[in-house]
């Protein structure tokens, strides 16, 4: 039953990026003072949106592991598979949302790169992350998980300073087009191409997501079971 | 002007997608041939 629901599944998450992809190339009005350049807010503003997402999994998901570790250690297991999958699905998206901005920027601002307070505070999220992704790749024994889901817990303090960075402060980024007061918004065709993309990288990411869940699980059962057959060896 | 910095954007973003589902599908076979060649049953 299971495999019959992946095959159609698989076949509305491909609709829906082509649908997005179509909407942003073909759909969407050319932006009058950026031109054709401007279509790669399409893809960049998505996955700036929903790193929030994926870190936002990342961190419940320590915080419950850090509850959990003790009291119930298969429950923990389960929520480091999701934290890690959250960690490394987000680090995806924050990665392809610090590499399409410099590509929006160069010929928009006439530089790749500026230290801004919104620029900054995203490549200080991404280092926060890769550094958790090294911690789980380098650190042994089994206090790694709960060192992990430290470094999360406090790394995510970093996502409301990017998502306010400019808001508070002056930057060379542009103001936020979503709430961002009175003098924000955009023309109708414009949100509602970002918002199919956004829908489409949603479900992608999710989907994504569920596939290095069940990864992490299956490698935790893996680890498990040679662990009892060492010591039953022994 | 504009258009080759859109098309290298698209690009990237797929490749970088793509490729972490690629390394996804390589640990999945990982996995599958740890699971053959080990005692215990599958999980």
């Amino acid at each position: 039953m299971k495999k019959l629901l992946i095959f159609p599944a698989v076949l509305g998450i491909l609709a829906l990026m082509a649908w997005g992809f179509y909407q942003a190339i073909y759909i969407a009005p050319t932006e009058a003072t950026m031109g054709e350049v401007q279509r790669i807010f399409y893809y960049h503003v998505p996955h700036g949106i929903l790193c929030y997402l994926f870190f936002s999994i990342n961190f419940v998901a320590s915080m419950l592991v850090l509850a959990w570790r003790r009291s119930n250690p298969a429950k923990s297991l389960a929520a480091d598979a999701w934290a890690l999958a959250g960690a490394e699905v987000g680090t995806l998206y924050c990665t392809i949302n610090l590499v399409t901005g410099p590509l929006w920027a160069r010929p928009v601002w006439g530089i790749w790169w500026t230290w801004d307070a919104r620029l900054t505070t995203s490549l200080i999220l991404w280092l926060i992350y890769v550094s958790y992704l090294l911690v789980r790749r380098f650190a042994a024994g089994s206090e790694m998980q709960a060192l992990a889901a430290v470094l999360a817990v406090f790394g995510a303090l970093d996502m409301p300073i990017n998502y306010l960075a400019n808001r508070i402060w002056r930057t060379q980024h542009p103001s936020p087009v979503i709430g961002g007061g009175p003098e924000s918004g955009m023309a109708p065709p414009i949100a509602a191409a970002l918002g199919w993309n956004v829908l489409a990288w949603a479900v992608w990411g999710l989907a994504v997501l569920a596939i290095r869940i069940h990864l992490e699980r299956r490698q935790q059962a893996i680890d498990n079971a040679e662990a009892v057959a060492a010591l039953a060896a022994d | 002007m504009g258009h080759k910095f859109l098309v290298a954007a698209y690009c990237v973003t797929w490749a970088l997608q793509l490729g972490y589902l690629l390394w996804m599908a390589a640990k999945w076979q990982r996995q599958r041939s740890r699971m053959r060649s080990g005692t215990h049953s599958r999980p």
